[in-house]
């Protein structure tokens, strides 16, 4: 039993491993998917009762029902709880030594980090399937379904990456379970202040301004176009490109911590 | 032929703390050496440069013959690591770990299948390789822990203190399977330990570590040759201690004891043991408890630090002696 003498590791073999070491760790424990699932769907339940009739108020988007209105605001919200795992599983691997047997190996720094963010990315598309598929039955509509479920899936895909990547570099730099949560409200105070519950134009004054400057409500805005006109390839490419650039950003910050960790 | 370990004046500090402290090694082919010390003697520290997994502060360090820092990533597809409290993810099984660490490792997934199934069985784990590694014991952590650092069968394992925790049969299996893989397979061993036993029952040779430095280094029946007399523990009414020194230091050098004992280097060994019972009883020294060990490897700690490693003995309480 001695001298290694297999082949190089392959970068892609590793990540699709460590992906789908992520998205066992996630499915075999409940309380990190169920609430990603059923809070927004709780959440979207009460604002649609509650504000149904806002829809009535001059300037509101013209929708059948306030269910589609909130269907980005629904994706959103379950992609950020639910992305935040790969940050917290990051920080239970630092935490319980895990990560060092991982770095142990011969792994290429990609698939560390890019085994993580692809299983993040197959979970939100799951997400944005189960969404789509519940609210359909009770009433949301896409003008143009295909064109809709291709454009929710995709942002839905990346922003769970961005948002998993900027979780896991959270966890990289801190090494804590709890700083990863600590940055979670951050996430949410950003969905609050966006177009994703209510018009800013509606509202006015600061959260107007505020939202307006958002890049949630770019999103946001680019998603509800496609759901309500069908296929808008401006709006569309608008809510690609705002996703895609957050994460870059997210995915250029996990990196610089990662680097940060190893080098020790 | 390259030496499996080789380090040159290693160092290295967390800020004004200097955790390693100038360590020179050098660990030959198929030896299991053992790195001795108590907690906080910089043990982990080393082997965690020597893995790759820190960075040095200074100094140089060769692992079967790639240079840990500019050649960490070929160092790392020819270790085997298993680092000190077992870190295993709990959430899966333990022949899922296997086989991920298979991938990771480049191994075709026929050839792991079929070494992850005689690992398992190799440290008992069979039956509970379907579980997940959440419900293992610490000892079923530990030898899936081990058998994770060998399924790409390493030139060079490191096991930083793989018995610490563990119950007696445990500790057993463990250092079984270690002269196993090192009697058939000859797999070069660095054991880090605070175990004097462990230390003497595997290693053929030792480095004593203490404040960061390598302080006594051979093998251990020759350092405990140089010790020389034996220990002779003496466990008097606390109301006599500074008598009993008195007398006991006319035998030999006062050794490290643990507080309210006191311990000699016993010139001239058993033949003088009735002796220092009569000076003792003469001097009025009601007298406890006695015995006399042969030099051990604590005996080579405490000459060398002048504390004892076993049982967190402090050093001997200054003794007045009258003149």
């Amino acid at each position: 039993m001695t001298a290694a003498a297999h082949p190089r590791p392959s970068a892609v073999a590793q990540a699709v491993a460590i992906a789908g070491r992520s998205v066992k760790g996630v499915l075999r424990q409940p309380p990190q998917w169920v609430p990603s699932l059923v809070f927004p769907l709780f959440f979207n339940a009460v604002s649609a009762a509650a504000f149904d009739r806002t829809r009535a108020l001059p300037g509101f988007p013209e929708v059948n029902s306030f269910l589609t209105f909130l269907l980005p605001a629904t994706i959103l919200q379950g992609v950020l709880l639910g992305a935040t795992a790969a940050g917290n599983d990051a920080a239970v691997d630092i935490e319980n030594g895990f990560f060092d047997r991982l770095v142990l190996s011969p792994m290429s720094r990609v698939s560390l980090l890019g085994g993580r963010l692809v299983g993040s990315m197959a979970l939100g598309v799951v997400q944005v399937v189960f969404f789509l598929a519940v609210l359909s039955v009770f009433g949301a509509r896409l003008e143009n379904p295909v064109a809709g479920i291709l454009v929710l899936v995709v942002v839905g895909a990346l922003l769970a990456g961005a948002v998993g990547a900027f979780s896991v570099s959270i966890a990289l730099r801190t090494g804590s379970v709890e700083a990863v949560n600590g940055f979670f409200p951050i996430f949410f105070a950003a969905l609050f202040m966006s177009s994703a519950f209510f018009p800013p134009s509606l509202s006015g004054g600061w959260f107007e301004t505020v939202a307006s400057v958002n890049p949630i409500t770019w999103i946001v805005d680019g998603l509800r176009e496609v759901i309500i006109e069908g296929w808008v390839p401006g709006a569309a490419a608008k809510a690609v490109a705002v996703s895609l650039a957050l994460g870059i950003l997210a995915i250029f910050m996990a990196t610089r911590s990662l680097a940060a960790r190893i080098r020790t | 032929m390259t030496e499996p370990i080789l380090a040159e004046g290693l160092v290295r500090k967390f800020g004004d703390l200097v955790a390693v402290d100038g360590i020179d090694l050098c660990v030959a082919q198929g030896e299991v050496f053992g790195f001795l010390g108590p907690n906080g003697a910089g043990k982990s520290t080393t082997v965690r440069m020597l893995t790759t997994l820190l960075s040095p502060s200074a100094g140089t360090a060769r692992v079967a013959g790639y240079d840990v820092v500019t050649q960490a990533a070929e160092v790392r597809r020819v270790i085997g690591v298993a680092l000190q409290d077992a870190a295993i993810d709990p959430i899966m099984t333990g022949r899922e770990l296997l086989k991920l660490q298979a991938v990771l490792h480049g191994i075709p997934r026929r050839i792991s299948r079929e070494r992850g199934d005689e690992l398992l069985s190799r440290v008992g784990l069979s039956a509970a390789a379907d579980r997940r590694v959440g419900t293992y014991s610490g000892g079923m952590r530990r030898r899936l822990d081990l058998a994770l650092a060998l399924i790409h069968e390493p030139r060079v394992l490191f096991l930083d203190e793989p018995t610490t925790g563990l119950d007696p049969t445990s500790r057993m299996a463990l250092w079984e399977e270690v002269r196993r893989l090192n009697g058939e397979f000859g797999t070069t061993v660095l054991l880090t330990t605070q175990y004097l036993e462990e230390a003497d029952q595997l290693a053929g040779r030792i480095a004593i570590i203490d404040g960061g430095r390598i302080v006594r280094q051979g093998e251990p029946e020759a350092l405990k040759d140089a010790v020389g007399s034996p220990t002779l523990r003496v466990d008097v009414d606390p109301d006599h201690l500074t008598r009993a020194a008195e007398v006991l230091q006319k035998f030999g050098e006062i050794r490290p004891a643990r507080s309210g004992r006191l311990a000699i280097g016993l010139e001239g060994g058993a033949a003088r043991l009735a002796e220092v019972v009569r000076a003792l009883d003469a001097a009025g020294v009601v007298l406890n408890h006695m015995e006399l060990d042969a030099p051990s490897l604590d005996d080579v700690f405490a000459e060398a630090t002048g504390r004892r490693l076993e049982g967190a003995e402090e050093p001997p309480a200054p003794v007045e002696v009258g003149g």
